[in-house]
């Protein structure tokens, strides 16, 4: 019983950091109708920019903000300088340069921050709480991220549907002519959504890393977790990345705790997920229509 | 059958190599240096290597070339071996077999190396294992305790182990916790290949029935909460893990997580408590002392370690870092590379003044095992066993460094006992360079 209660805990901390990297994509697919494979090596720059703060002194609280901060205007240019050229051509060729920016992006942090393992600092503590006599393994640390997620995707939500801003900005990505035509800056919507984009990506890579090591590829597996949990949830929809992660998380813990040799199952696993919901829900679990495309 | 082929083609080389001087005789002392084989020119020798140096296995791992480095410089400024610089070329394969496969192409077929020295890692090296066989390229020391490189050397006659063998290594940290701990209720913590497997083989061959689970992860894979709690949930009160360094650091996040206190036991290769505590020291700034940690694991050891400031090895290792050294302190891992560095330096003087490649195997078959050097205990090269070396000692770790608990014992593969080694350590030669003789055949 206490094992079983242990793989669940476990699995539902894990599932909150896949859906923290899910909500980002989430949020560029809504914003822009791009998938951006280059959200984890996005967030992995910022994140060794907090490093590197931390190491120098600083507190973490301000290397998370200068880290979100400089997320945001990471997101801007990418959109302006790289993104910009190919949008509006073949949606395949924005999602190649992504992929391009995915590789250049780890390879330049490698070249700047050095490839060595490193361990990322948590503002809380990593001790299991006490319940009863046992310690389960919820730490403060992981209260501290399922917290963050939580309020993130709250706030997406609100700035979704009930800002003017949100609405400008899926009006510009579902259909950016009719959006122009009702008088919205599209060219700014896009920037602004990749840029908020990129500060959630930056979020979820601090608090993947917290507690954790961090080296240019640590977001690699959490980037294939990550896209499985948002498809999962339909890619459309905060709700559905938070759900999606956490089935993704819960159900890749059972097979790494109760199957034989389930720790080399876990990337099989994942994948057997995708491909049932897939098959089951072609849009994915929390998918509004079904057949939305721009 | 590949065997045989393997070993044709090694001679055929050979013979290329060396066959317009008539090497034979230029094994005499006192002769001309002469190009006597692929990548040994008048004044060189050129040597090959692979190691992570980036990735997740390269903490700690990628100093070992460093270490290598500064011994070879020193060696040079001393006249190198038979007045030959030694030139070594080490590549970085992100631990990443397919990478390894490039780069081991890349020193034997661009660079044309003499030899491979100190090519790292079990599934990186296994990928270039029979490419290098096959080629007649020695393979000598492979920074790893897999027993494939040494259990048969019909398969592999150009390959030789150099550290403990996990299955050894298993089999001397089963015999201590069966005499030592025989109420401990005994859980592994194992790295699911070759590794994990050796090293769970050995242990059980003492102490099967005080095992009562047996967990495995899969490196990448950095959730190991699963494997923890179950080891906890069966009850286990000694947990002993055949672990890489950086899984060390996990299983030990993961048991505070829990509340899991176990006594730890972590093999040779995970146990670096400087590199450990390093990776840990931060998580939670400074909420959890680094050092506090690991105190009182217990681990292996088969070399000096640099908390041994009295070990006349570690001071002469230390002048060679401080002379010929890069940035950064001596660490384990450079003690390590420079130990290896030493032994492939007694293997070079053996084979001669005009090398060959197979002259350089025969000399390690033939005169290796009698080999001194900072390693605890001999290596057990002979035309039948590649297999390094097999003492090790029982530590336990206090703060940055270790005290002796069991003092060093030697085994073999299979049935062989572990028996008590007796003989007095070596202390290094003038400079720290080695003066073996020529092995004449």
């Amino acid at each position: 019983m206490d094992y079983f209660v242990n793989v669940t805990i476990t699995g539902l901390t894990q599932g909150i950091i896949y859906s923290a990297f899910a909500l980002a994509l989430v949020l560029i697919w809504r914003s822009t109708r791009i998938v951006n494979f280059a959200q984890g090596s996005m967030a992995a720059a910022t994140t060794f920019i907090a490093l590197a703060l931390i190491q120098a002194g600083q507190s973490y609280w301000v290397a998370l903000v200068v880290a979100l901060v400089s997320g945001f205007v990471l997101g801007a240019l990418v959109e302006r300088v790289i993104i910009r050229p190919v949008e509006g051509g073949p949606e395949l060729n924005a999602v190649i340069v992504t992929l391009g920016l995915f590789v250049a992006i780890q390879a330049l942090i490698a070249i700047i921050f050095g490839s060595s393992f490193q361990s990322f600092p948590t503002p809380f503590g990593v001790r299991g709480f006490q319940v009863g006599g046992s310690t389960i393994p919820l730490t403060p640390t992981s209260l501290y991220v399922i917290g963050s997620v939580l309020i993130t995707m709250a706030l997406l939500v609100a700035l979704f549907r009930f800002t003017r801003v949100g609405l400008a900005m899926r009006a510009s990505a579902f259909s950016q002519e009719v959006a122009r035509l009702l008088g919205v800056k599209v060219g700014g919507m896009l920037t602004l959504g990749w840029g908020l984009a990129a500060v959630v990506g930056s979020l979820s890579g601090l608090l993947i890393a917290g507690g954790g090591f961090v080296y240019p590829a640590y977001m690699d597996s959490l980037i294939v977790f990550g896209f499985v949990a948002a498809i999962i949830g339909g890619l459309d929809s905060p709700v559905g990345a938070i759900v999606g992660g956490l089935i993704l998380g819960l159900a890749l813990s059972y097979v790494n705790g109760y199957v034989e040799r389930g720790s080399a199952l876990v990337s099989v696993a994942a994948l057997v997920i995708l491909i049932v919901v897939l098959l089951v829900r072609p849009g994915g679990l929390f998918s509004s229509t079904t057949a939305r495309r721009a | 059958m590949t065997a045989i082929a393997a070993a044709t083609v090694a001679s055929t080389l050979a013979a290329c190599g060396g066959g317009d001087d008539g090497s034979s005789s230029s094994a005499e002392g006192g002769g001309e240096n002469e190009a006597s084989d692929i990548g040994v020119t008048e004044d060189s020798i050129k040597l090959g290597a692979h190691y992570p140096l980036t990735g997740v296995a390269a903490p700690g791992y990628s100093e070992i070339p460093t270490g290598v480095q500064a011994y070879f410089d020193c060696l040079n400024k001393e006249g190198g071996v038979y007045g030959r610089d030694i030139e070594f070329i080490f590549k970085d394969d992100a631990y990443n077999p397919s990478q390894t496969s490039q780069v081991t192409n890349e020193l034997v077929l661009e660079e044309e190396i003499f030899a491979m020295m100190s090519g790292l890692g079990t599934p990186t090296h296994s990928a270039v294992v029979d490419f290098l066989n096959d080629e007649g390229v020695p393979d000598l020391f492979v920074s790893s305790g897999s027993l494939l490189w040494g259990e048969n050397p019909e398969e592999y006659p150009m390959s030789f182990g150099w550290q403990t063998d996990y299955l050894s290594e298993g089999k001397i940290i089963g015999e201590y916790i069966a005499n030592e701990f025989p109420d401990a209720k005994v859980g592994l913590f194992l790295q699911d290949d070759d590794f994990g497997q050796d090293g769970e083989e050995g242990i059980r061959q003492y102490l099967d029935d005080q095992i009562v689970a047996a967990e495995r992860y899969v490196p990448g894979n950095t959730n190991v909460g699963p494997q923890i709690a179950a080891l906890q949930a069966a009850g286990a009160d000694f947990v002993v893990g055949f672990n890489v360094p950086s899984y060390t650091a996990l299983s030990q996040l993961t048991a505070l997580q829990l509340g899991y206190d176990p006594q730890w036991f972590y093999s040779n290769v995970g146990s670096d408590p400087n590199l450990v505590g390093g990776l840990l020291n931060r998580f939670s700034e400074g909420k959890v002392s680094d050092a506090a940690l690991l105190d009182g694991a217990l681990t292996t050891g088969y070399l000096p370690t640099v908390d041994m400031t009295d070990n006349p090895w570690i001071q002469e290792f230390s002048r060679i870092w401080d002379e010929c050294g890069g940035e950064g302190e001596l660490s384990n891992y450079r003690v390590y590379g420079m130990s290896q560095a030493y032994t492939m330096t007694q293997a070079l003087q053996a084979a001669g003044q005009n090398p060959t490649r197979e002259g350089l195997v025969e000399a390690v078959e033939a005169v290796g095992a009698e080999w001194e050097g900072p390693v605890f205990a001999p290596f057990r090269y002979s035309e039948d066993s590649h297999l390094g070396t097999s003492g090790m000692t029982i530590e336990r770790i206090v703060g940055n460094g270790s005290e002796e608990v069991q003092p060093v014992r030697t085994t073999d593969i299979g049935d062989a006992p572990i028996e008590e080694f007796d003989k007095e350590p070596a202390t290094p030669p003038a400079n720290g360079i080695p003066d073996e003789e020529a092995y004449e055949g």
